[in-house]
């Protein structure tokens, strides 16, 4: 006979943490191999003709210097989110997570309104390879933030049904690994598409 | 508009109305499954269905449904063989055969994808999740709902490439489908769509299942296993497992990129616009070369088993092998040109990796060579099992050597795309793969449903898979070495002829195997009573697997064991003999048991990914969006859900472990 | 004959047994290749007419040589290991616990390894010498061009020296080097393939691939594209005629009288998916005409396919 009961070692659960985080540590693995694929993708097809419309001519890096630094707050607000939590102040975690979802929000936005301007200008993803594997690489890493976005909205929900227990500090690591690594793939991306690419 | 965005290109013309034996085949597959439903519905068995298998985060479950689905997906693989065959048999000279090119080249694409897709990789996820969690002395693996999912996004896939055949048409473009025959303006219509999105859905299901198995093995063995005491099936698992994450995810970038060619028009390997078909190529060959290695690694695991526990000794050179797959698995990674020598990369790149992978040859031979040596000195009992090893050794020996013949570039200008090729991958993937895990599914089968299978029919159908195997596919290379090139809807030179018909006779041969397969099946459940496996070790073998009852309760051990040699089990009987189960099994403390609780969910995930699927290759919006929320809510909505646990108390361990010893005594 | 075979096969299927499998499959390749021998000559590398492909079926057996040090023991070990340790042959050498030796594992790293370097010696030194985008040894002068367009499921070639083209139809002399440029047009990726004279090699839409070849025997081959592209790939063969040089200058002066000219219309016409294109003549062929079709690829950017106004591929 099998009931549901609530005994438990919590060993046990210090233990199964242990193993999730492992797991996570290896899905962010794989996501690294996808975006080393899209960043190779882009290096091999970034060589338009002459006579064309080429990246280099649309970049405008001011615009992405500002949405760096929103995406780089936006990861500084989240770890003082984390510092809440060993403080265990819900509130402050909650207020920081706010924060980060504004400031990822911001990155998000300039990051549409670049796609949108470049578009208009005849720059469009279906022009050349070059401006498929551009829109693709940067935009794969946007659809990662709005989906970082989106799990920053389910946690805010989340922590004020369940608080800060131990799945809430588990799935607070796995957002804040997820949230850092976006930033880290983002610094590959306005290194070698942004800065290699308007020279 | 409303009926666009809901139907987007769908209509009544996408059934093959004009294809007889497609049609044909739509009926019977039509026959079969609502048979299947109403069965169901006549025995009363939904709710059976639902609670214990469709919702079930049991690996054990997972594995057999794993093991059922890639049975019936070999035979509608195994279809498309015949009709291959029997096309080339006949298609000699001015005959055009019965099969138009449009319906051929979707045989051969089809063909292709189920066998790798969804006969190989659910044959091997399946025989993992069953052996591997028992073996390492766990109760289940890290991940039991991730599991679930991903044998439902499996299942998906298979289906969404079984709907291809009776909505629109399946790719014409082969079983890797290149650019820029993929593309859109040289295959506009629905085919290679559902191509990527069976691959698609099925490919993300592969790799949560190699993260799963990855931190299984990682986090979950028993105390006392270190690495270095694992069972080698083990170990190939882990080194299959390690592939398959850092392979899969090239899959799912390049098959995405296919996608954003065709939907949105992008430039990634089109003709024109600096699209470069090439990348495409080393991309899908950067995942497909170490899918191989995925294939064949746990079916070497599966031969280390069987040939120490059928020899009665132990396996010759462990830690060698444990190495030899080691390097295996980090040389997969540098080997992917010589998929493709003839694209004209130049003598530099096409010999180094042509000597890359000769290399690859080295660790492999070592390991044929350990295996035969732990035969040497043994007691060879030759069941089913060990005829299957017995017969891989030669037919994979040829397979590799014909590999190495087309490693080198100059050798595979001439034999690139030829029926040599065709013969050599068949020789290696049937012998090496196939051999490997039919052994597997006949030693682990005990295990999974407490009773073995006929030996009569088991020796029978193998004779006519060996012999049919080497009929079939022997006059390939003589056929590839005098020109004959692979994918040929017909050929004028009635010389091939003999020889296709001699290649149609093995088919023939190999499809009675499958029959006596089929009825070894039946008889096996019909005598299930004489073939009772009641000790839970009906092969006397030497890992943890057999240490528990056929079938293990849920749990599987009631006591995590404590291990500290190599085949614990074989020590334990060595030393005490008969008392060692008893022993092993017997104690007066039982504790509470903590397990997951079955949940719908993988399967609604996997349900809703379908619908995506579907929806977006047939341009029908509305539904793919709903599908694709679907996927979302589902996902988030499981967070929500906190009871997804519950505890087994002393009492029904106790009394289930007194059942099993009782049986044994 | 293949009924009698058969019946051989069932009969012996009745003997159970692992040397029994052996003989079969050893009776299966000796009929094989009876077979292969009361036939006419082969069409591929086992024949070579060309002074390529001769030397890729040496290195073949060369390499066939050096596998079957390993691969032979491993056959006759795997039989005689499995008849010869048999339970019920109650063999008195039992030992359940050797499992190491040092000996035996230095002889299986080693013999394959030294195996290994020497093929890779020789595929080193292979791959370079048969490069196909370099000139045959022994061959430094400057070859004759011919030009390959793969077409929708024809091949077009053209003489650019000569100012001639052929459709599905190739003559070339005996003994003199020849220079392939191969690429493809308004088809998916095909490949380049005489196999009694040498090397295949892809034809790709907005690339150009090269190949050298040297017949040294007149006669009559077959020429195809192992590369699968489309409905009509099985037809997509040629007939390569090897003559003289004498009448392969008379051939030429002949087709620079053909009516027919290689100009737009003309090849708007071959553009058009067809299969089973019988041979066609075409004289008066513009320079560059190889070039325009490459760069045509290269310079097209946006939504619109170069070759989309012609044709519709495929079904929807």
């Amino acid at each position: 006979m099998q009931r549901e009961t609530h005994v438990g070692v919590h060993d046990h659960h210090a233990e199964a943490d242990r193993t999730d985080v492992f797991g996570f540590w290896l899905y962010i693995m794989t996501d690294c191999i996808l975006f080393g694929c899209l960043f190779t993708t882009f290096l091999v097809l970034n060589q338009p003709m002459e006579h064309t419309l080429q990246l280099k001519n649309y970049i405008h890096l001011p615009d992405v210097l500002v949405e760096t630094f929103f995406l780089l707050a936006s990861n500084f607000t989240f770890c003082l989110a984390s510092l809440s939590i060993y403080k265990e102040k819900l509130g402050s975690v909650v207020w920081w997570l706010f924060l980060s979802f504004l400031l990822g929000a911001g990155f998000l936005y300039i990051e549409v309104n670049e796609f949108i301007h470049f578009a208009k200008e005849g720059f469009r993803w279906d022009y050349s390879a070059q401006a498929s594997s551009f829109f693709t690489l940067v935009g794969t890493h946007g659809l990662h933030v709005t989906f970082g976005l989106l799990w920053i909205l389910t946690m805010i929900v989340q922590l004020s049904f369940f608080k800060l227990n131990q799945t809430m500090k588990r799935r607070m690591t796995y957002l804040g690994l997820f949230w850092n690594f976006l930033d880290i793939v983002w610094i590959f991306v306005f290194t070698i598409v942004y800065l290699m690419g308007a020279m | 508009m409303l009926k666009n965005l809901l139907l987007g290109n769908l209509s009544v013309e996408a059934i093959p109305f004009d294809a007889p034996i497609i049609l044909g085949a739509d009926l019977f597959m039509g026959m079969i499954f609502f048979g299947v439903l109403f069965s169901i519905t006549f025995y009363k068995k939904w709710s059976y269905i639902w609670h214990e298998w469709v919702t079930s985060v049991d690996h054990k479950k997972i594995g057999i449904m794993y093991l059922i689905l890639s049975f019936v997906m070999l035979l509608r693989g195994f279809s498309d063989a015949i009709l291959m065959r029997s096309q080339q048999a006949v298609a000699a000279g001015h005959s055009a055969g019965f099969l138009p090119p449009e319906h051929y080249d979707q045989i051969f694409s089809a063909h292709g994808v189920i066998m790798i897709f969804f006969v190989a990789m659910p044959f091997m996820f399946g025989l993992i999740n069953i052996a591997l969690p028992l073996q390492i002395g766990a109760r289940d693996v890290a991940y039991p709902y991730l599991n679930s999912l991903s044998f439902w996004l499996t299942f998906v896939g298979a289906m969404l490439c079984n709907a291809s055949l009776v909505l629109g048409r399946f790719a014409e473009t082969g079983w890797l489908a290149y650019p820029t025959l993929s593309e859109l303006y040289y295959s506009p219509g629905v085919g290679v769509d559902y191509y990527i999105w069976s691959l698609q859905i099925a490919g993300v299901g592969t790799t949560l299942g190699g993260i799963n198995f990855i931190a299984t093995i990682f986090r979950m063995r028993c105390p006392g296993m270190t690495f270095f005491k694992m069972p080698i099936f083990t170990w190939s698992v882990l080194c299959a497992m390690i592939l398959v994450a850092l392979a899969f995810p090239v899959l799912t970038a390049t098959l995405a990129l296919l996608t954003l060619d065709r939907v949105f028009g992008m430039h990634f390997f089109t003709d024109f616009a600096g699209g470069n078909n090439m990348m495409y190529i080393n991309l899908i060959w950067a995942w497909g070369h170490p899918e191989v290695y995925i294939l064949i690694l746990p079916a070497f695991g599966i031969f280390s088993e069987v040939v120490a526990t059928f020899s009665q000794k132990r396996l010759f050179g462990y830690t060698t092998m444990v190495w030899a797959m080691a390097i295996i698995t980090f040389l997969s990674f540098v080997v992917w040109v010589h998929h493709f020598f003839t694209m004209g990369a130049g003598a530099d790149v096409n010999a180094f990796f042509g000597i890359a992978t000769m290399v690859i040859a080295v660790p492999t031979g070592v390991k044929v060579f350990n295996w035969l040596f732990t035969m040497y000195k043994g007691r060879i009992i030759l069941d089913t099992p060990m005829l299957w090893v017995s017969a891989f050794f030669t037919t994979f020996a040829i397979g590799g050597m014909t590999g190495v013949m087309l490693a080198i570039p100059p050798v595979d200008f001439q034999l690139h795309n030829s029926l040599f090729l065709v013969a050599h991958f068949h020789n290696v993937i049937i012998g090496g793969v196939l051999f490997g895990y039919f052994a597997g599914a006949i030693y682990w089968f005990p295990k999974m449903f407490g009773f073995k299978l006929d030996e009569k029919w088991g020796k029978w159908s193998f004779y006519f898979w060996v012999i049919g195997f080497y009929v079939a596919f022997m006059p390939l290379y003589v056929l590839g070495l005098n020109g004959g090139m692979r994918r040929l809807n017909h050929y004028e030179n009635t010389l091939y002829q003999p020889y296709f018909i001699i290649a149609a006779i093995g088919m023939v041969l190999i499809f009675i195997g499958i029959i006596m397969q089929i009825i070894q099946l039946f008889v096996s459940i019909k005598n299930r009573a004489a073939l009772r496996d009641k000790t839970g070790d009906p092969w006397n073998g030497r890992t943890l697997e057999w240490s528990v009852s056929s079938p293990p309760p849920i749990y599987n051990f009631a006591t995590v064991p404590t291990v500290s040699v190599i085949d614990q089990l074989w020590e334990n009987k060595e030393q005490h003999q008969q008392e060692s189960k008893v022993k092993l099994n017997l104690h007066s403390e039982y504790t509470p048991i903590h397990m997951p609780k079955n949940t719908a969910m993988g399967f609604i995930i996997a349900m809703f990914a379908g619908l995506t699927g579907f929806a977006i290759i047939w341009h029908m919006w509305i539904p793919g969006i709903v599908g694709f929320v679907g996927v979302l809510v589902s996902v988030i909505a499981r967070t929500f859900e906190t009871k997804i646990d519950y505890y087994i108390d002393a009492e029904t361990v106790k009394k289930t472990e007194l059942n099993y010893i009782k049986g044994i005594i | 004959m293949l009924a009698k075979m058969y019946g051989i096969y069932l009969m012996l299927r009745v003997a159970l047994g692992r040397l029994l499998k052996l003989s079969l499959m050893i009776l299966t390749c000796v009929a094989i290749c009876s077979l292969a021998g009361c036939d006419i000559e082969s069409l591929g590398m086992l024949n070579p007419k060309g002074i390529v492909a001769f030397e890729e079926r040496k290195i073949l057996f060369d390499t066939l040589a050096l596998m079957l040090i390993v691969v032979l023991p491993v056959i006759v070990m795997s039989i005689t290991f499995v008849y010869h340790y048999k339970q019920s042959h109650r063999i008195r050498d039992y030992k359940p616990r050797w499992s190491h030796s040092y000996f035996l594992e230095s002889l299986w790293w080693g013999i394959p390894c030294a195996i290994i370097v020497v093929l890779a010696i020789i595929t080193w030194k292979e791959t370079h010498r048969l490069d196909p985008y370099q000139r045959l040894a022994g061959h430094p002068q400057k070859p004759m061009l011919v030009q390959a367009i793969a077409l929708p499921w024809k091949w077009l070639f053209i003489y650019p020296e000569q100012g001639i083209a052929t459709v599905n139809y190739l003559q070339i002399p005996v003994g003199e080097q020849v220079e392939y440029w191969i690429t493809a047009d308004n088809v998916a990726m095909s490949a380049f393939f005489i196999p009694q004279l040498g090397s295949q090699i892809y034809a790709m839409t907005g690339m150009r691939t090269r190949l050298h070849l040297l017949a040294n025997e007149v006669g009559i081959y077959e020429g195809l594209n192992t590369q699968y592209n489309g409905e009509g790939f099985s037809d997509m063969n040629f007939k390569v005629e090897v003559v003289t040089p004498q009448q392969f200058k008379a051939w030429v002066e002949k087709i620079k009288k053909s009516p027919l000219l290689l100009n737009d219309a003309n090849y708007q016409i071959l553009l058009k998916p067809s299969i089973n294109e019988k041979p066609a003549f075409y004289s008066n062929v513009k320079k560059d005409f190889f070039d325009n079709v490459v760069q045509l690829y290269l310079h097209t950017y946006g939504t619109i396919h170069p070759r989309q106004t012609n044709v519709t591929h495929g079904k929807e």
